[in-house]
């Protein structure tokens, strides 16, 4: 059985980076996009039911972010470049 | 009357010729952005996706900027035919495409038009406000016959 990894430290700094941590895919509140095409594109990229893309788009207008997905590195970075195909402001944070 | 109609899983689309033309300025609008150095519509559409790590944020750019731009002209380039009249019955994946364009291009012009918050839109110019009003609309119209399809 693998042993859980150690934080690892990038080179000439004292940052360490968790690689079992996962990524956060977080979409910022924007004036033109509006609620309905959020929560149409939050139902069609990650499949979650109205109420559930209806809630986080109501996070990102109210509190000017939400979270609408994380995981490992390479899939935040792949919801991260579907939410930009879709026109969505979203970043990635650990 | 709505411009689209979902049946059969495909949906029909109906403009008059008035409005293709008008639609049909969205794409030389989406070709020229970033043409003229500074242009806060070609920003909104490269927007940061590491805040606090400018290198980390290149390279995603370097890996996804290509195929982003790539899906984009592939996008405009349904959305062309559909302007032409040529194209009067979309599936999904058209329309899907219709979709993002039509945003693409209240994003853009909401960035020329300077809408940093939603309070700008009270001081648009009358021109201006038609044009977002009119993209708001047919894009709502859109979205509605696509959410049957989820």
């Amino acid at each position: 059985m693998a042993q859980p990894a150690a934080p690892v430290v990038v080179p000439g700094t004292d940052d360490e980076i968790d690689i079992d941590k996962p990524w956060q895919v977080v979409v910022w509140n924007d004036p033109v996009n509006t609620m309905s095409y959020v929560v149409y594109v939050f139902r069609k990229l990650f499949g979650y039911d109205e109420p559930k893309a209806t809630e986080l788009m109501l996070a990102v207008h109210n509190e000017g972010r939400a979270i609408v997905s994380d995981g490992p590195r390479e899939q935040a970075e792949l919801d991260c470049y579907r939410l930009h195909n879709h026109g969505l402001w979203a970043t990635l944070e650990q | 009357m709505s411009h689209f109609k979902a049946k059969r899983g495909k949906i029909s689309v109906v403009f008059t010729e008035a409005e293709r033309v008008f639609l049909g300025d969205v794409l030389p609008f989406l070709a020229s952005l970033g043409r003229n150095g500074d242009d806060p519509a070609a920003t909104r559409l490269k927007v940061p996706v590491y805040l606090d790590d400018p290198a980390a944020n290149d390279e995603w750019w370097r890996l996804m900027g290509d195929d982003l731009e790539a899906g984009r002209k592939a996008d405009r380039a349904v959305f062309e035919t559909l302007v032409s009249g040529d194209l009067t019955l979309l599936d999904l994946d058209q329309a899907n495409a219709v979709l993002r364009v039509l945003n693409e291009a209240r994003l853009a012009l909401g960035a020329r038009l300077g809408i940093d918050i939603e309070e700008d839109y009270d001081v648009l110019s009358e021109e201006g406000r038609q044009a977002m009003d009119y993209l708001g609309w047919i894009q709502e119209e859109l979205i509605i016959e696509l959410t049957k399809s989820l």
